[in-house]
């Protein structure tokens, strides 16, 4: 199932993604990171499920986030407040401490953005927005990907095949499975050239080198995108103007500083566009779904009533 | 009409060599024209079809002109021929570029600068036209063969060419692909007009709607004609291509009779001659119903060489059964077809018995041993030979002669664990080379042969192995009727040296003709099984095209030559 926000043009999916990967990466606020950890775990509960989404997150973040968190104050001793010392006489500190989880609170925000990002930019997306740029980079990525299921399948092929001659490299001695191996890739190298020109021949055939080649695209920006579109630039404004008037400072060397709280109107701003900006996908998504939902028991409305007329019928 | 092309004395030599590929040709093509090209592969005709297209003519000494339009071809710019002449080649993989299907339908259009609303209205057009939209956003790793093959079709024609050329697009293909397939290259000939010049094996799908057929031999142009003429030329001068011709045709060209009937083309055709011909010489419908046969007793005689009993397969746990309680005996020294269509399992089947899959139930019993007792050494030096689809999975070496002795372990005479065997290497070389009949293109490198001969190649190889039991899937794909022949030959004599032979085909004409029993495969196991001769009899749809036409009159004649037999009684 495709959520709402990957229907919108790529150029709005790939500012998102920018957007709040870059402020998750650069802005050291607990609050800015916390929104940013809430609403990547929302985003990716819609796009994956919640189960998998949980379960990503207590394997892989969570661990990440508890060595990122326990490594800092081992490493780091700087500020003013000494908890204690540790066994090499160096100081152990509440700024390192807290810098600590503030680290953890980073990277579990990035881990989860990113598992968001491979669902939502598919490699069409990507290879369309390499294209504006470096038009051959585009048709270069579209046929390396391709040549790649392309490829395993032929060696699936290859091996297969030998190992009908007895030459597999699943049994043997180890010298000649390893020699096994090179024969297959050996074959499947001189396949892929030979093949290659037929591939040649057919993109010359089709006008291939001639100058002046366009890029063709299924994305259109449409009145939609330019909506979403102003709508973001005018939430990463604020938050941007926000954030430069210092509402939201925040420091942990050599003492704790972090402003915004209690809030005020400025630190309010700044979180309020941020928690805007970032739950965008979520909003969209759920609205959609109240959308369908409505639609749906409207329809099964009007079937309930053709149903009955039915029943009378047959009465 | 005007001209599209008009060829004028066009001869042509392959750099460094002394026959001529080409040999003053003279041919034009009205527009609108469909013309199909045949001819014993190697006399030419890809070759010929390169030059229509001047970015993938070959190098060599060429002579004469190629007029398209009145202009000449070699003065066109390329982004006008790109545009006017369409070129589909072969392989349907090969020619795709990139990894959408989407993308690939706009390939062309891109190359040529068309802007993107230009673009996007060809190919919706496109899509419509061929029925993609359903696959229009997929991976074109997901498509089957035959929807790659109309991709590149479609790809070609969005961009409106005026002429077609199809070098045997569907070699690649099955039956009902293949079908589909020239059903759309005559649709857009009968709706659009575009000029097509194709070269097919299949000629009984392409003859009824071929204006005119061009029979080429050695390098030159042999016979211009509709089709009926040129039946009737190759019977008059007994020419071998007449083997390649669909079988209506050849019993036309066999048989002698009064009636000067047209040459029939199709199999509706060949049934109104053919009952002309029987109600000349007072031979009546045989009775209908199921024909009976008697000679069941004989192959209980024979010893099982392999015995597969309910095997059950399927590629997950969550998926669903592909061999469903398949069992199958194997007599020593047959040569048994299995058939049926796609996705059927049938080549599942085969890599169960071949051990590369294991089923999840049943037993596979190999010359009196499980199959799973054997080790890998034994079974495949010996006992069990499997000649792969592609035989390019096979090549390793830079020669064809290496090649041969690559599989023995190189060409030193030292005996080494890949052969023990008392006969000297070169002379088993030799031997195979003789049987395959190899002998000539030993200094060639493996993928500068044809088909034919790379399949022949492999097959060499797999022997050099001396199996007892050759499994091959689909060995007669894309290959023309000599090679056919040849390779039946081959297989033919093996068979007189013990050789057990399981094939797995969609070839029904070469399995009515060879095979010593066929079965058919259907939902996960075999449904029917029996000598050609029973099985085919007793099918409707599933059965050749001389028994199509003579079933009738001969319920029993299953080939060309049991349909000619019978009329000369």
């Amino acid at each position: 199932m495709r959520d709402t926000f990957s229907t919108y043009h790529p150029f709005l999916n790939m500012l998102f993604f920018a957007g709040v990967i870059g402020i998750t990466m650069f802005v050291t606020h607990p609050f800015i990171l916390g929104i940013s950890l809430a609403s990547g775990i929302a985003y990716s509960a819609l796009l994956r499920g919640i189960r998998k989404t949980i379960r990503n997150n207590l394997i892989f973040t969570l661990p990440v986030m508890i060595i990122a968190a326990a490594i800092n104050p081992m490493f780091n001793h700087y500020g003013v407040t000494i908890l204690g010392y540790l066994s090499n006489g160096n100081p152990f500190t509440l700024e390192s401490c807290v810098y600590g989880l503030i680290m953890a609170l980073m990277l579990a925000g990035v881990i989860t953005w990113f598992s968001c990002y491979t669902e939502v930019m598919t490699s069409d997306k990507f290879i369309y927005l390499f294209g504006r740029i470096i038009p051959a980079l585009s048709l270069v990525l579209s046929m390396a990907l391709r040549f790649v299921p392309r490829f395993s399948r032929q060696a699936g092929v290859i091996a297969n095949g030998q190992r009908c001659v007895g030459r597999s490299t699943s049994n043997g001695s180890l010298i000649k499975r390893a020699k096994h191996g090179i024969t297959i890739f050996s074959i499947l190298v001189t396949w892929a050239l030979e093949n290659a020109i037929d591939t040649a021949d057919s993109m010359k055939c089709r006008g291939y080198g001639e100058k002046g080649r366009t890029a063709f695209a299924i994305f259109t920006f449409d009145r939609r995108d330019g909506k979403c579109l102003a709508f973001m630039l005018a939430v990463l404004g604020l938050l941007i103007y926000g954030a430069s008037q210092g509402y939201t400072f925040s420091r942990y060397n050599p003492r704790i500083v972090v402003e915004g709280w209690p809030l005020t109107p400025g630190s309010a701003l700044v979180f309020g566009s941020f928690l805007a900006f970032s739950m965008l996908p979520v909003v969209l998504e759920l609205a959609d779904r109240r959308m369908w939902k409505k639609r749906r028991l409207t329809v099964e409305r009007q079937e309930t009533v053709g149903y009955r007329l039915w029943d009378i019928d047959y009465e | 009409m005007s001209k599209i092309i008009e060829i004028q004395d066009l001869s042509f030599a392959y750099p460094g060599e002394e026959v001529r590929a080409l040999n003053h040709i003279n041919l034009d093509v009205e527009e609108g024209e469909f013309l199909v090209l045949c001819g014993k592969s190697g006399c030419g005709k890809s070759t010929l079809l390169t030059h229509l297209k001047t970015p993938i003519t070959p190098h060599g000494k060429r002579k004469g002109e190629i007029l398209f339009y009145g202009q000449r071809l070699s003065d066109m710019e390329n982004r006008v021929q790109a545009q006017r002449i369409g070129y589909v080649l072969q392989n349907p993989d090969n020619q795709i570029v990139t990894d959408k299907v989407w993308h690939e339908l706009a390939f062309g259009l891109e190359s040529l600068g068309y802007s993107t609303p230009d673009i996007r209205i060809r190919v919706a057009e496109m899509a419509s036209y061929f029925g993609i939209q359903d696959w229009f956003y997929k991976n074109v790793a997901e498509l089957s063969g035959g929807q790659k093959q109309l991709l590149n079709l479609a790809s070609i024609m969005a961009m409106h060419p005026d002429l077609l050329v199809l070098d045997e697009p569907t070699s690649q293909l099955d039956p009902i692909a293949a079908s589909d397939f020239l059903e759309t290259v005559k649709k857009i000939n009968r709706d659009l007009g575009t000029t097509i010049i194709i070269t097919e094996h299949r000629l009984e799908e392409v003859f009824p709607s071929a204006d005119r057929v061009v029979v080429m031999d050695h390098g030159s142009v042999y016979a211009v004609g509709t089709p009926t003429k040129i039946g009737q030329v190759l019977r008059d001068d007994n020419h071998e291509m007449f083997l390649a011709m669909p079988v209506p045709m050849q019993i036309y060209a066999r048989t002698r009779t009064e009636t000067d009937l047209e040459c029939p083309v199709t199999v509706r055709d060949g049934r109104k001659w053919l009952e002309e011909v029987c109600r000349e010489r007072n031979i009546s419908p045989a009775p209908s119903g199921r024909p009976s046969f008697s000679h069941k007793e004989e192959e209980t005689e024979k010893a099982v060489l392999l015995e597969a009993r309910d095997l059950w397969f399927r590629y997950d746990k969550d998926l669903p059964d592909v061999v469903k309680g398949a069992s199958l005996k194997l007599y020593q020294g047959e040569f048994y077809c299995l058939m049926g269509g796609n996705g059927t399992g049938k080549s599942t089947t085969l890599s169960l018995i071949s051990r590369l899959r294991k089923p999840y139930r049943g037993k596979i019993n190999l010359g009196g041993t499980d199959l799973r007792k054997y080790k890998d050494a034994d079974l495949f030096r010996g006992l069990l030979g499997v000649l792969p689809q592609n035989p390019q999975a096979l090549f390793v070496k830079k020669t064809v002669r290496d090649e041969l002795f690559e599989m023995i372990g190189g060409s030193k005479e030292k005996k080494n664990d890949e052969y023990h065997i008392a006969m000297d290497k070169s002379q088993a070389v030799d031997g195979i080379v003789e049987v395959c009949h190899l002998d000539g293109l030993l200094h060639r490198h493996p993928y500068d042969l044809s088909g034919g001969e790379q399949q022949r190649l492999a097959l060499a190889k797999i022997l050099l192995l001396r199996p007892r039991l050759l499994l091959m899937d689909e060995p007669t794909k894309g290959l023309d009727s000599y090679f056919k022949q040849e390779f039946a030959e081959i297989l033919h004599l093996l068979q007189e040296q013990g050789v057990t032979i399981f094939m797995i085909s969609h070839d029904i004409e070469f399995c009515a003709a060879y095979g010593d029993r066929c079965g058919l495969f259907f939902d996960g196991s075999i449904a029917a099984e029996g000598s050609p001769r029973e099985f085919f009899a007793g099918n409707n749809f599933y059965t050749t095209a001389a028994n199509r036409m003579g079933r009738k009159y001969f319920p029993e004649a299953v080939t060309g030559k049991d349909v000619i037999a019978c009329l000369k009684q």
